[in-house]
């Protein structure tokens, strides 16, 4: 069933993009009613989980557009998210888990279309061919968007360790 | 090579995706530039960073509300059989316009100044009349000057003496 298989990716790829546990909630169901409206448009010849990621991504930019969520802020890291590795050196371990809080929260500061290249490529792993079809964009323009949000999350990450440094 | 450039190739030298003689600018700029050598380790930290990000279980409430959805969906069918259409995206403006003229009526009929409103439609129209009125009325006297005018026009050409006619 549709809800079995695709729930959980839908709600993570809509909590990380929103930031807010609430609003993916809202949002994965928004989705599966436009999905459901939208089953009988489904081409047999495309990738249905792309296809079906494809109206997540529409919808998730469309509505960040309407709402800005940028203006919001996101949940804690560890609101939702429990650190659950445990590392030989605790020191470096912190450094880790701060950095992980630090750029959850930079992900806010990311444009929507470069937001949403960076969750699927840096933390759902797809391969770069796949985010341009769900993105409907060239190759290139989706690594050059990668590129350029990478930049802009370690300029952040940057900024936060010198002020660290300089407490 | 200047740093602007490296930016744009830290990606792919990241994930190796560079040729040979590409991979060896960027190692050598990473060598000597402390800025972009320290952009890159930030880059690939943030990389790390996201990668851990696990994934969160959907909610047994959140479940609940998506296995309902196609039965909500099938009893608004059943209750509104006809008028899905009324919902399309396209008919949204058309429904404002209806919308915004239904509460222009119903101030009209409902309001306190409907006979004031009477009124000034009535003057209006009276003005529009009356206008249209003069206008016909210049309109003739248009027509009839330009009867005179042709009556002169025609008068004029017949006393016209072409050199080296007969006089007769």
């Amino acid at each position: 069933m549709l809800v079995d298989t695709y729930s959980k990716r839908i709600f993570n790829m809509a909590y990380q993009f929103a930031g807010s546990y609430q609003e993916a909630e809202d949002l994965t169901q928004d989705i599966f009613l436009k999905l459901y409206n939208s089953l009988s448009k489904f081409d047999f010849k495309r990738n249905f989980s792309a296809w079906l990621l494809t109206i997540a991504r529409n919808y998730l930019i469309d509505q960040y557009r309407r709402t800005k969520w940028e203006k919001q802020t996101r949940d804690n890291f560890n609101d939702h998210y429990l650190t659950s590795e445990a590392f030989e050196n605790p020191e470096e371990g912190a450094v880790k888990e701060e950095n992980k809080r630090t750029v959850w929260q930079g992900i806010n500061n990311l444009t929507s279309e470069i937001r949403m290249a960076i969750i699927l490529r840096d933390i759902q792993g797809k391969q770069y061919e796949e985010i341009a079809e769900i993105m409907s964009l060239p190759l290139g323009t989706v690594k050059s968007r990668i590129n350029r949000g990478r930049l802009q999350l370690a300029k952040i990450l940057k900024e936060k360790k010198e002020r660290r440094n300089e407490m | 090579m200047k740093c602007k450039t490296i930016e744009e190739l830290l990606s792919p030298y990241l994930e190796d995706e560079l040729n040979t003689e590409e991979k060896g600018t960027v190692a050598k700029h990473l060598k000597t530039c402390e800025n972009c050598s320290l952009l890159f380790s930030l880059m690939k930290e943030t990389q790390e960073s996201l990668s851990d990000i696990p994934e969160l279980e959907v909610s047994e409430n959140l479940l609940d509300r998506l296995y309902s959805i196609p039965r909500k969906k099938k009893r608004f069918k059943l209750r509104f059989p006809n008028f899905d259409f009324l919902v399309r995206p396209s008919l949204q403006p058309i429904l404002t316009v209806a919308t915004i003229m239904l509460i222009m009526i119903s101030f009209y009929f409902y309001g306190p100044n409907k006979s004031s409103i009477d009124k000034s439609i009535s003057r209006k129209i009276g003005y529009g009349y009356s206008k249209i009125e003069r206008l016909y009325a210049k309109a003739e006297s248009f027509t009839a000057s330009l009867g005179e005018y042709k009556d002169n026009i025609l008068v004029s050409l017949k006393n016209i003496k072409l050199p080296g006619g007969n006089e007769d």
